[in-house]
């Protein structure tokens, strides 16, 4: 459950995210949809800790993240933008590592990183160094480490980003798996059809405000527009982003 | 906490050793201190040998004319060689380091008691020649004096009355001095190994990690990032503290092998005892290195930047290391309070088996010490805001 109140974060002049408000609840696929430079990123950045908000408050399973950061990073798995493996590891060392970072270790870490490998069908990779790996395959290894700690709210920063058409597919199925594990998740992307296909709840953002927030159904409503390609332009007021 | 440290730091251990070839490059300088000086110590003993126990080769032209100069020259170790017939311009040309050339008319003006006089062609500014030069000037000096002293007397005038002022030459500069200032250069090799292994380390592990992109997803791990700068410096040490030994070992080894005493005339005090103090003085370098590295890598964007930036920081204790080879400092408490350079005079107080003030040690210690923790708490704060990852 991931709840967002007045958000604000500004770099120098830029005002990137400005008095952003939403929630994210637990069994729901949440989608951030705008154009790029929209203040997607920022936001999620805030709410994974790295960045600090200015104002406004961003709440994990009701841990602030401002005021308790290492509760927040307890219970969050995240697919950051940068996802940069250690190559001279093997794709288990690199999942191993995360784990071991969250605490885990001997049985329980090992019985969870064969059982994410098994379900990201990454065995032939398990015990190569990531150096040299494909895009989908470094993206599985991110994925697994993101998941090790087996975190009940999930962020994807653009997780479709780079990936063929066959990856893609196979990532969108894992994210609404995610889903039905009762999972919050929370992702974004600047693909107006993927945010259509995939979510429950769509927030767009625009210039750094949230222009619409709500179902694919309560934005059609909202907008007057029958189809959710025209919700969207209608809520951001162009056609950015459109693919 | 300790074990979250002991976590990343195995990481870091684990990948640094996989990266071979950073690490080995770390190796090469640890060699290079004990080769170079190894090297100087040779080239520099054989010289002073050289200069000391060989004769004096003199080419000398006219030699027919001064038959009494040239037997006092020969006595006195020097062997005659026939000068070329342009002595100038085989000076000029570096053929020969000196040359006498004794003129027809110095019978004569010998004979008749008036000044004779000779010339001494060199080049004042070849180093090289310098001892060939002094040693010839001194030796017709030394003619011209007796000759001078014994007309005194066949005249009955006391040879004293001309000599106001005896000056009697108190040179404490030896051979064994010449290979000090050599030997002074050591302790800063030492540093500078240690430097140079924790840099390829440090480097991945800040630089590195950024420049990949796994530092956001590292930092959104529930560890304290304080936590993680401190465990990312720690991983650096093994490194130096290999470098240390390596370079340590590897001057004991040259210093052993090479027969020093015989090359120099001098000992150095290289036995088990110093090596070991040595080490040990140095301890507190190895956690200044990883910690001033640590915190100017983790300004850098990338490994290049970095690698641009670390050399230079290697280079600082080389300053007062470079001047005290030229300019000796006594060990006073003021020199200790000045991080590395106290440690470069008292490993130089090792080398001379000099007594060495137990307050100094601790003194030199306990500052470097603390200006660690002072950089490593920068590197933990630069952690913790947010220009880690914005850059």
């Amino acid at each position: 459950m991931i709840q967002v109140q007045g958000l604000s974060k500004s770099f120098g002049k830029v005002k990137a995210v400005q008095n952003v408000s939403f929630s994210a609840p637990d069994g729901q696929i949440t989608g951030l949809l705008g154009p790029n430079g929209a203040g997607k990123s920022t936001t999620l950045r805030m709410l994974y800790t790295l960045l600090k908000p200015e104002s406004g408050t961003a709440q994990v399973d009701g841990f602030d993240v401002r005021e308790s950061p290492l509760e927040v990073q307890k219970r969050i798995g995240v697919l950051a933008d940068a996802r940069g493996l250690y190559p001279r590891l093997t794709s288990r060392e690199n999942i191993r590592y995360f784990g071991r970072l969250h605490g885990m270790e001997g049985e329980a870490l090992e019985n969870q990183v064969d059982s994410l490998m098994t379900l990201l069908d990454m065995q032939d990779i398990a015990d190569r160094r990531t150096e040299g790996f494909s895009t989908g395959e470094r993206l599985k290894v991110a994925i697994a480490r993101t998941l090790v700690h087996n975190p009940k709210n999930v962020l994807l920063d653009e997780p479709t980003n780079g990936l063929d058409v066959m990856s893609t597919r196979a990532m969108r199925q894992f994210i609404q798996r995610l889903r039905d594990e009762g999972r919050c998740v929370l992702f974004t992307s600047h693909i107006m059809q993927e945010v259509a296909a995939l979510c429950d709840q769509i927030v767009i953002i625009s210039r750094g405000e949230v222009a619409a927030h709500g179902s694919p159904e309560d934005l059609r409503r909202q907008t007057g527009k029958d189809n959710l390609e025209d919700a969207f332009v209608a809520a951001i007021g162009s056609e950015e982003g459109l693919q | 906490m300790m074990k979250r440290i002991w976590v990343i730091f195995q990481k870091e251990l684990t990948d640094n050793l996989r990266d071979y070839r950073s690490w080995t490059t770390g190796l090469f300088w640890a060699l290079f201190g004990p080769l170079l000086i190894g090297g100087l110590i040779v080239m520099l003993g054989r010289n002073v040998r050289e200069s000391i126990e060989a004769p004096l080769e003199l080419p000398v032209s006219g030699a027919e004319n001064a038959p009494n100069l040239i037997a006092f020259l020969e006595q006195r170790n020097v062997i005659i060689l026939p000068a070329p017939a342009d002595a100038e311009a085989a000076v000029i040309a570096g053929d020969i380091n000196v040359a006498l050339i004794i003129p027809e008319e110095y019978g004569e003006e010998f004979s008749s008691g008036e000044t004779a006089t000779v010339q001494l062609v060199f080049d004042s500014t070849r180093q090289s020649a310098s001892p060939d030069i002094r040693r010839a000037e001194d030796l017709l000096e030394a003619y011209g004096n007796y000759i001078g002293l014994m007309r005194l007397s066949l005249r009955g005038v006391s040879p004293e009355v001309i000599r106001a002022v005896q000056i009697e030459e108190v040179d404490t500069a030896t051979p064994q001095s010449q290979a000090l200032i050599f030997i002074s250069m050591l302790p800063y090799f030492i540093i500078f190994a240690i430097f140079n292994g924790a840099s390829p380390v440090i480097t991945d592990a800040t630089a590195g990690e950024r420049e990949r992109g796994s530092l956001e997803p590292l930092l959104i791990n529930p560890v304290p990032r304080g936590l993680i700068a401190v465990s990312k410096m720690l991983s650096a040490i093994p490194f130096a503290l290999l470098n240390l030994l390596i370079t340590l070992g590897g001057f004991a080894a040259i210093f052993r092998i090479l027969p020093i005493e015989e090359l120099l005339g001098i000992q150095i005090g290289f036995d088990s005892g110093a090596l070991v103090s040595i080490f040990l003085i140095c301890l507190p370098i190895v956690l200044l290195a990883c910690a001033i590295q640590t915190l100017i890598a983790s300004f850098t964007k990338t490994t290049k930047e970095a690698g641009t930036y670390l050399p230079f920081i290697g280079l600082i204790p080389s300053l007062p290391g470079i001047a005290l080879a030229f300019l000796p400092v006594k060990p006073a408490l003021w020199t200790m309070l000045i991080p590395t350079f106290g440690q470069q005079i008292l490993i130089n107080q090792f080398l001379r088996a000099e007594p060495i003030s137990s307050m100094n040690i601790l003194v030199s210690a306990v500052l470097t010490l603390l200006l660690s923790v002072v950089i490593t708490f920068l590197a933990v704060r630069l952690y913790q805001g947010e220009r880690i990852i914005t850059g």
